[in-house]
C-alpha cells in the first residue's frame, strides 16, 4: 500500500515510523528542510521538501498511484486543502485528515462526498477528551479502551504489592475462565503477550479484556477501588478543558476549572452552568489547598505547557489528589512520565496517531489502540468467511506466537474465549498482538480474501 | 557500537560472496581450464567463513544500524569482500604474492581496474571472469547489493546505502531503501544485458562479451586482453564502448527516469548536460592536439574520444598509448581523472555534481565582493543548495587534493618518478586503472614497490567509497564512546 503523509510534525512522523516498519511505501512532504533531513536519517521513506498544497509536488510525489493520503499537519487549512487536491488528482485514493477546529466538524456538508469527500476526520482533541472521560469512569485504570460500542472494555492498570494475583499463573484463574483475559502485560517497560504458564508480578501493567456487565465483579477482584466521582479539578481552559469542562456541566460531578487568564475564565463562565470557573495559577500550592486539592477524584492537567502539566500533576499528587491525568504532547515524554509517579497521561498527538492507524489497517479491521509507547496493539476485527481462523477450535489454529484473542462477539453475544471456542464467520474479534507479528495477523486476517 | 548486528551482516555479505563464485566456477567447468579447484575452493571457504561468521555472532537486540555503524559496516565489507576475493587468486596460483592479489583484488571491487598481471591473454577464464566479476558486483556496490536482497534492514539500510552511494546528495527513487536499491540494480543488468548483446552481435566471442561489459558497466577497465580494447581493433567495438562508458558516467538515477517514459532528462538534468559539454569539448580538444599523430582526422577523433570517454568516465579501456601524446592532451587526461563521472554513477573521481557546485559557489564569492549586501544562493535546477552540503563538498575537496598530495609524495619517497607518483595515485584515488609514467596504459602496476601498492590500496577505497566513509576511521574521535 502507497501511503502520502502530508506534514511531517510528530504526528505525520510516528505514523511515517510505524508504517515503514510494517514494510508499506511511505512518502511525506514536510516544507521544513530540517524535518526532512532528520526523517532521511531515521525512517525509511521517500520524503519530499516542500508544501503539501502544492499540485506540482503531490504529482511529484507519485499521488496518482497512492491508496491514502494523511494530512496531519498542525493548520487544518493545510489539510483540508491536500485532501481537495488529492480528490482532484486521484479520486479513488481515501483521504484522512487532521482537523482540529471545531467549526469546520460542525460544517457537515463540507466534509461529505460532495465537496471535500474527506473519509475520515481525525480530531484529535475531541478524541483526547473521550478519552479523559473514559478513564474518569474507571479511577483505579491508567488506561481504558472501549471496543465495539462500549461493550467490550479493554483495562489497563498496575497490580499493586499486596494483590493476591502476584505470582499465580494465569492457568490457575480457572475460575474467571469465560469472564476476563489477560491480553498484554508490561514489565520493565516490555510489552508480552502472555501464556497459560506465564505469572503476574507486583508493578506489572496488566491490560485486562472484560465484558461491560463483568467489569465491576472484575475491577473488585483486583482490588481496584470503584467509587463513585465526585470531585474534578481541570487545570487550563484551552481549547480542551473547555470542552472538557463542557462534557462535564452536563453530569453531577462536581468540577472545577483554573485559567490564568482572567478574561478567558470570564468567557467560560458565561457558558457553564455548574463547573466552577476559577481565576489563578494550577501551580499555585495555596490556590489548589483552597479548593480542596487533597479530596478530589481527579486531577486534569491539560494546559498547553506540557512540562508545566507534568510538574502541577506532581504537586497535585504530593498535595494528595488522589489520580492526576497529564496531557503530554511530546510522545518521547510519555514512558518517562509513569518512572516520576504520574498515573496516566493523555496525548492529543497520540490519540491522533491512534486514530489514524485505525484507519490505515487491511481488511475488515474495524478499531486498533496501540499499548504502551506502541510496541503491541489490541485490534479489533472482522473474521471474514474466508479466513483460516474460523470454523475451528483456536488451539488448532496457527495464530503467530506473540497474538492472542481476547474476545469473540457474537451479535449480542460475548464470549472471552478458550482453547476450544470457535470462531465463526462474522464474529467480531479483539486480538491482542505484538506490533512485530501484526503483517502476519493482517495477513492471516485477510489472506484468503485476495484470492477473490 | 553494535558489534553483533556488525558482524552478522558482514558475515552475510561474504556468504553471497562466496555463493557468486559459482559462476566463475561453472565457467571454469565449461572450459575444463585449471583454476576449477582454486574456485571450488575459494567458493567453499568463503561461504563457509560467512556460515561461521554469522553463528559467531548471537542475535542482536536491535537490528537498526545508526550512522557510525553503518559507516563501520561498508567500509568493513569492502575490505573484507577485498580479502575473500583473493582467494581464486592466491589458490590458482595466478598471483602467488598476497599483496599482489589484494591489490588486484580490491581494483577489481572498487572499479579502478589497476592490474598486476602481465599476461592476461593466458589467464584461466574462471580467473578472468571473477576478475570481471568483482568490478561488476562492486560498480553498483556491493552494499546496495545487499539492501535490495536482503529484507531485513530497513531504518539501517539507509545508513549503509549513503555511505556506499558516490553522491554528495542521496534521492531515493522509491519510498522504501530496498525497493530503491532494487530499481538501481534492474536498470544496471538491463543496460549490462544490453551491451552483452552488443559486443556479441558484432563478432566478439561470447565469454569476452560478458567479461567486457561487466568491466564497462561499473567503469571498471579490466580486459581479458593485455592489449585492452585495442586487441579488437575495430570500429563497431569502439563505439559501443564509447556509448556504454558514457552510460556508465551517467547518474542511474536519469537511466531508470528515462526508461520510465521521461525521454528528455538527459538534457533536462543540468549535471548531466555539464558532463555531456565537457565530455564533448575535451574530446574536440584533444582530437586537434593528436591530429598530427594519428594522420587522419577521424582517426584522431575515434582514439580522442575513446580515451577521454574511458578516462572521464574513470573506466581506463585503452585503444592507443596515451603516454605518447603531446603533453596537453596528457594533462587534459590527468584533469579528467580528478572530474570523473556524474554523481550517482558508477564512475569515480569527484564527480561533476561536485565540480559544478564549487564553482557556482566560487562564483557567488567573487560575486559577493561586488554586491556586499547581495543575498544570493546556489541553486542547481532552481532549488537552493543548503550551506551544509556545500560545505561538505568543499571538505571533500580539499581532502581529495590534500589525501591526493600526500599520497604522491610517499610515492616520491619510494623512489617513483614524479610522473609515475602523480600518475598512480591519480589514477588509484579516481579509480581509473591506467595512470601516467611507469602506470602508463602500455604497462602495469607490477614494479610499484611492496608499500607503494597498500598506499594505491588505500587511495583505491577512498575513492570508491567517496573519502568520509574510510577516513572517519581514522579520526580517534570515531572510537570514543
Amino acid at each position: 500500500m502507497k501511503i502520502i503523509i502530508v506534514g511531517a510534525g510528530e504526528v505525520g512522523f510516528h505514523i511515517a515510523q510505524r508504517l515503514s516498519e510494517e514494510s508499506q511505501d511511505v512518502v511525506l512532504i514536510d516544507k521544513d528542510p530540517a524535518q526532512i533531513k532528520r526523517i532521511n536519517e531515521n525512517l525509511d521513506v521517500q520524503a519530499f521538501l516542500g508544501s503539501g498544497t502544492s499540485p506540482s509536488l503531490l504529482k511529484d510525489s507519485g499521488i496518482e498511484t497512492a491508496d491514502m493520503l494523511v494530512a496531519a499537519t498542525d493548520s487544518d487549512e493545510v489539510n483540508l486543502i491536500a485532501c481537495l487536491l488529492a480528490r482532484n488528482l486521484n479520486q479513488y485514493m481515501l483521504k484522512v485528515a487532521r482537523v482540529r477546529n471545531q467549526e469546520f466538524l460542525e460544517e457537515k456538508d463540507l466534509l461529505n462526498q460532495q465537496s471535500l469527500d474527506i473519509d475520515r476526520i481525525i480530531n484529535p482533541q475531541s478524541l483526547m477528551v473521550e478519552n479523559i472521560l473514559n478513564l474518569m469512569e474507571i479511577p483505579g485504570a491508567s488506561e481504558v479502551i472501549n471496543f465495539v460500542d462500549g461493550r467490550v472494555k479493554l483495562v489497563g492498570f498496575t497490580i499493586k504489592k499486596n494483590s493476591p494475583f502476584i505470582d499465580r499463573q494465569l492457568l490457575s484463574f480457572k475460575d474467571l475462565e469465560e469472564k476476563l483475559l489477560v491480553g498484554a502485560i508490561v514489565r520493565d517497560n516490555k510489552v508480552m503477550i502472555p501464556r497459560g504458564s506465564d505469572t503476574i508480578q507486583m508493578d506489572d501493567l496488566v491490560y485486562v479484556v472484560a465484558r461491560n456487565d463483568e467489569l465491576n465483579n472484575m475491577l473488585r477482584l483486583f482490588e481496584i477501588r470503584e467509587e463513585t466521582l465526585r470531585r474534578v479539578i481541570i487545570i487550563g481552559a484551552g481549547q480542551t478543558g473547555t470542552a472538557l469542562a463542557k462534557a462535564l456541566d452536563k453530569s453531577k460531578i462536581n468540577a472545577k476549572i483554573i485559567d490564568t487568564d482572567s478574561q478567558r475564565c470570564a468567557d467560560l463562565s458565561e457558558q457553564l452552568e455548574h463547573v466552577i470557573v476559577i481565576n489563578g495559577d494550577g501551580g499555585d500550592k495555596s490556590l489548589l489547598k483552597e479548593e480542596n486539592i487533597a479530596d478530589v477524584d481527579f486531577m486534569v492537567a491539560i494546559t498547553g505547557d506540557e512540562e508545566n502539566n507534568i510538574l502541577i500533576s506532581l504537586l497535585a499528587k504530593g498535595l494528595g489528589a488522589k489520580r492526576t491525568i497529564t496531557r503530554v504532547s511530546k510522545l518521547s515524554y510519555i514512558p518517562l512520565v509513569s518512572a516520576i509517579g504520574i498515573d496516566t497521561v493523555v496525548s492529543p498527538r497520540l490519540s491522533a496517531v491512534r486514530a489514524i492507524l485505525q484507519y490505515i489497517r487491511r481488511g475488515k479491521v474495524i478499531s486498533v489502540a496501540p499499548l504502551k509507547g506502541e510496541q503491541a496493539e489490541a485490534i479489533e476485527a472482522e473474521a471474514l468467511e474466508t479466513s483460516d481462523i474460523v470454523n475451528s477450535p483456536l488451539s488448532k489454529v496457527k495464530f503467530p506466537k506473540g497474538a492472542i484473542v481476547g474476545a469473540i462477539v457474537r451479535g449480542e453475544d460475548i464470549i472471552i474465549p478458550r482453547g476450544d471456542s470457535v470462531i465463526m464467520p462474522k464474529d467480531r474479534l479483539i486480538i491482542f498482538a505484538l506490533e512485530k507479528v501484526i503483517p502476519k495477523l493482517e495477513k492471516l486476517l485477510t489472506v484468503k480474501l485476495e484470492y477473490f | 557500537m553494535q558489534f553483533r548486528v556488525i558482524t552478522r551482516f558482514i558475515a552475510i555479505l561474504v556468504f553471497f560472496l562466496g555463493i557468486s563464485m559459482g559462476g566463475p566456477l561453472l565457467v571454469a567447468l565449461i572450459y575444463e581450464d585449471s583454476s576449477t579447484h582454486a574456485l571450488l575452493f575459494s567458493m567453499l571457504i568463503t561461504s563457509v567463513a560467512g556460515i561461521f561468521l554469522f553463528l559467531c555472532a548471537k542475535k542482536p537486540d536491535n537490528p537498526h544500524l545508526n550512522h557510525r555503524d553503518g559507516v563501520f559496516v561498508v567500509t568493513l565489507g569492502w575490505i573484507m569482500a577485498g580479502l575473500f576475493g583473493t582467494l581464486p587468486y592466491l589458490l590458482s596460483g595466478t598471483i602467488p604474492n598476497f599483496t599482489n592479489a589484494y591489490f588486484e583484488s580490491i581494483s577489481g571491487f572498487t572499479t579502478t581496474g589497476a592490474s598486476i598481471l602481465t599476461d592476461i591473454d593466458n589467464l584461466p577464464k574462471g580467473i578472468l571472469l571473477w576478475r570481471s566479476q568483482t568490478q561488476w558486483l562492486g560498480g553498483m556496490g556491493i552494499i546496495v547489493l545487499s539492501i535490495a536482497v536482503l529484507p531485513f534492514l530497513g531504518i539501517g539500510g539507509m545508513q549503509l546505502y549513503r555511505a556506499e552511494i558516490p553522491s554528495p546528495v542521496v534521492d531515493k527513487l522509491k519510498p522504501r531503501i530496498s525497493e530503491t536499491a532494487k530499481t538501481l540494480w534492474k536498470v544496471y543488468i538491463l543496460i549490462t544485458l544490453v551491451e552483452v548483446l552488443l559486443l556479441f552481435a558484432g563478432g566478439m566471442p561470447l565469454f569476452d562479451s560478458v567479461c567486457h561489459s561487466f568491466c564497462t558497466m561499473p567503469t571498471g577497465g579490466f580486459s581479458t586482453k593485455n592489449a585492452s580494447i585495442a586487441h579488437f581493433n575495430s570500429a563497431y567495438f569502439d563505439t559501443v564502448f564509447i556509448l556504454f562508458m558514457l552510460f556508465a558516467g551517467i547518474n542511474f538515477s536519469l537511466h531508470y527516469k528515462f526508461l520510465k517514459g521521461d525521454v528528455k532528462i538527459f538534457t533536462r538534468n543540468p549535471e548531466c548536460r555539464v558532463f555531456l559539454f565537457l565530455l564533448a569539448v575535451l574530446i574536440l580538444i584533444v582530437t586537434f592536439d593528436t591530429h598530427s599523430l594519428h594522420g587522419s582526422f577521424t582517426g584522431a577523433l575515434r582514439a580522442a574520444a575513446f580515451q577521454v570517454t574511458s578516462i572521464l568516465t574513470t573506466t581506463g579501456f585503452v585503444t592507443s598509448d596515451y603516454g605518447k601524446w603531446p603533453a596537453l592532451s596528457q594533462q587534459i587526461l590527468l584533469g579528467c581523472m580528478f572530474l570523473g563521472g556524474m554523481a550517482g554513477s558508477t564512475g569515480g573521481g569527484m564527480k561533476t555534481m561536485r565540480i559544478m557546485l564549487l564553482i557556482k559557489h566560487g562564483y557567488q564569492e567573487i560575486f559577493r565582493i561586488i554586491h556586499p549586501h547581495a543575498v544570493t544562493t546556489v541553486k542547481i535546477e532552481g532549488k537552493r543548495v543548503p550551506a551544509d552540503i556545500l560545505s561538505s563538498v568543499w571538505g571533500f575537496f580539499i581532502l581529495y587534493i590534500g589525501l591526493f598530495i600526500i599520497a604522491t609524495l610517499i610515492m616520491a619517497f619510494l623512489g617513483l618518478d614524479m610522473k609515475t607518483a602523480i600518475g598512480s595515485v591519480a589514477a588509484s584515488i579516481g579509480n581509473i586503472g591506467p595512470g601516467f609514467g611507469m602506470v602508463g596504459p602500455a604497462k602495469n602496476y607490477l614494479s610499484i614497490p611492496l608499500f607503494g601498492k597498500w598506499i594505491l590500496i588505500f587511495c583505491m577505497l577512498l575513492g570508491r567509497l567517496e573519502i568520509y566513509t574510510v577516513i572517519v576511521f581514522l579520526v580517534p574521535e570515531f572510537w570514543r564512546k
